[in-house]
């Protein structure tokens, strides 16, 4: 039997008055989530082009009486804003390229050489995941900006960000679940014509896995480019800081209608991004 | 576990090997990494915070020992209770305000025969936006000074609000914020789980004449139970750990209606200098997300999916 095509609703029904009356209700409801998810966008943009005065004005006017394009060019020189979309690639880009590293080490380790202990391992490195990372925020500052022995400060450096970045377990459980499952004949082959364990982890696992890591390091990157606390207590150099923390540093001392410009300058890249991707994240969060 | 299973069936088919040292080298050699980098970031960490617990403690160093005095203190400021209420209270509205969205719109969204890739990106939007540039906007949205909200509600006629620095109103003004936040990631694990429902189930229920709304209560709805839980764990987990909010919005005001536990860890070490009492905060903390965080983990190896 085909497998009919078909919601809920057949196509049939989708047709029939009470199909339409539902779908249009179905309609009603998306459009005004989408207004709600949109408004925000919409709002900094308008008011980046007023002036503070308007802004402040009480009452419902979301257009401006007069469009200052300068208000959206003063934002981008002043607040340096392509140092702060640099900044944060690096310190998202790094922090990303390193759990890759590290993650697929670990997990090509424990799913096929195995170590001896490989289950005591995956054990605490499963329950470091159920430990929430801010309770022990302290302490990891403390040695952030004194390592043990070599008393050295990563406060101000993008090490400081790159090397708690590089922890996942999250990934390290994926990765090992996804190198287990590749099937062994690939291995064996491999070693037939007489390939190592390392060469074996670039020529076979890595290749087999690609576009896991590669999603993966997406919902990674996401997460990254938006982190706040860590980069704020890290990053005190206004040179450094990546977008949430100099916006949230700008907003203390420059005028409203400028920072609700940067706001929807800083929203720009990942809405672009969104739309480029999304096929990518759905396939990725069924994994 | 998958895992487990695997291993075991391994260890029938082959016969113990005797250790092999070479292989055994490259396996810590590829773990190494690893170890030392969550040994120095978590393992330590969460060892150390506990013994702060018990310390007196701030940025220069550790002064000595002083016992239960961290904890005893700690439960003897009022502002524990208020802390724990208010998280108490995130919780259960962000639950009753916010965890049915994401059922609704991917309901909705899986049904639409066109434009359903759009809606998906659209509600996905504000996931990929940065928390902080997300909240200096609705900060705007919400002020009492030009706030757009009460710009709008004005039109209907309805009276100006303090949105956040009302008690009463704080609240369920930031939950409302988190649900624009977090709803569109919530959505995409349910339509994962929609799309495996094989039609066959609809087609069958539509010839046995079950309305639309029945056909969601017993084919739809059932098929997202476990992915539902799993979900209400976690909101519960996320919502827990709620900092940024509070933090740019309130400060965790007014009146700590607002502060968090997180909040009120980043007040105590990093402006009052105390990490003594912070990191006895943070266990108390630990204890309590560390339940459910069990939970979430049992609950996700029972249904492997999400």
């Amino acid at each position: 039997m085909a497998v009919p095509n078909r919601g809920i609703m057949s196509n049939a029904e989708w047709r029939s008055p009470k199909g339409r009356f539902i779908g249009f209700m179905y309609l009603l409801v998306l459009a005004i989530a989408a207004i709600f998810v949109l408004f925000p966008f919409l709002f900094s943009f308008t008011a980046g082009f007023k002036t503070s005065l308007e802004v402040y004005r009480p009452g419902f006017h979301l257009l401006p009486e007069k469009w200052n394009w300068q208000n959206y060019v003063d934002a981008w020189q002043r607040f340096k804003m392509v140092r702060m979309f640099i900044n944060t690639a690096i310190a998202a880009g790094g922090g990303v390229l390193a759990q890759i590293i590290v993650s697929t080490m670990a997990a090509y380790s424990l799913a096929r050489l195995r170590p001896i202990g490989k289950n005591v391992i995956r054990a605490v490195i499963l329950i470091t995941m159920a430990v929430p990372g801010i309770a022990y925020l302290v302490p990891r500052y403390m040695i952030m900006t004194n390592l043990p022995f070599l008393n050295i400060s990563f406060v101000n450096s993008f090490w400081g960000l790159w090397i708690p970045y590089a922890c996942s377990s999250f990934m390290i459980l994926v990765l090992t679940n996804a190198f287990e499952q590749i099937p062994k004949p690939f291995f064996e082959l491999a070693q037939v014509d007489g390939a190592s364990d390392v060469r074996m982890f670039f020529m076979v696992a890595l290749p087999l896995t690609s576009s896991l890591i590669l999603v993966l390091g997406l919902l990674a990157f996401i997460g990254l480019w938006g982190d706040f606390l860590w980069p704020y207590l890290i990053l005190r150099n206004s040179e450094l800081q990546t977008v949430s923390v100099r916006l949230y540093t700008l907003t203390r001392t420059f005028p409203i209608n400028l920072y609700l410009a940067g706001s929807f300058i800083a929203m720009l890249p990942p809405t672009i991004a969104a739309f480029f991707l999304c096929s990518r994240i759905k396939g990725g969060l069924t994994i | 576990m998958s895992v487990k299973t695997a291993d075991t069936i391994e260890n029938m088919n082959e016969p113990r090997l005797r250790i092999n040292w070479k292989t055994q080298r490259t396996a810590y050699l590829f773990l190494l990494p690893a170890l030392v980098l969550f040994a120095l970031i978590c393992w330590y960490p969460i060892f150390k915070t506990i013994l702060f617990s018990f310390q007196e403690v701030s940025l220069q160093g550790v002064r000595g020992w002083v016992g239960f005095e961290n904890y005893k203190r700690m439960l003897g400021n009022p502002v524990f209770y208020t802390v724990w209420r208010n998280t108490l209270n995130y919780v259960l509205l962000s639950i009753a305000m916010g965890s049915m969205v994401p059922i609704v719109l991917a309901l909705m969204i899986n049904e639409m025969r066109r434009l359903s890739s759009f809606f998906q990106t659209l509600v996905y939007l504000p996931v990929l936006i940065p928390v902080v540039v997300a909240l200096i906007v609705w900060r705007q949205i919400y002020a009492p000074e030009g706030g757009i909200l009460n710009g709008l509600l004005g039109i209907f006629g309805i009276e100006p609000q303090l949105w956040l620095q009302n008690p009463a109103l704080a609240k369920p003004a930031i939950v409302v914020i988190m649900t624009w936040l977090g709803a569109g990631g919530t959505v995409l694990i349910y339509l994962s789980g929609l799309r495996e429902i094989p039609p066959e189930l609809y087609e069958a229920a539509e010839l046995d004449g079950f309305s639309v709304l029945k056909r969601i209560w017993l084919i739809t709805l059932p098929h997202l139970s476990a992915r539902i839980k799993i979900m209400l764990v976690l909101q519960i987990i996320f919502v827990s750990q709620v900092f940024t909010e509070p933090f740019i919005l309130t400060a965790g005001g007014p009146a700590n209606s607002t502060r968090s536990p997180v909040l009120e860890i980043y007040d105590t070490a990093f402006n009052q200098n105390n990490f003594g009492i912070a990191s006895a905060w943070s266990v108390s903390m630990l204890v309590i997300l560390a339940a459910f965080s069990i939970l979430y983990v049992f609950m996700q190896k029972k249904h492997q999916e999400v």
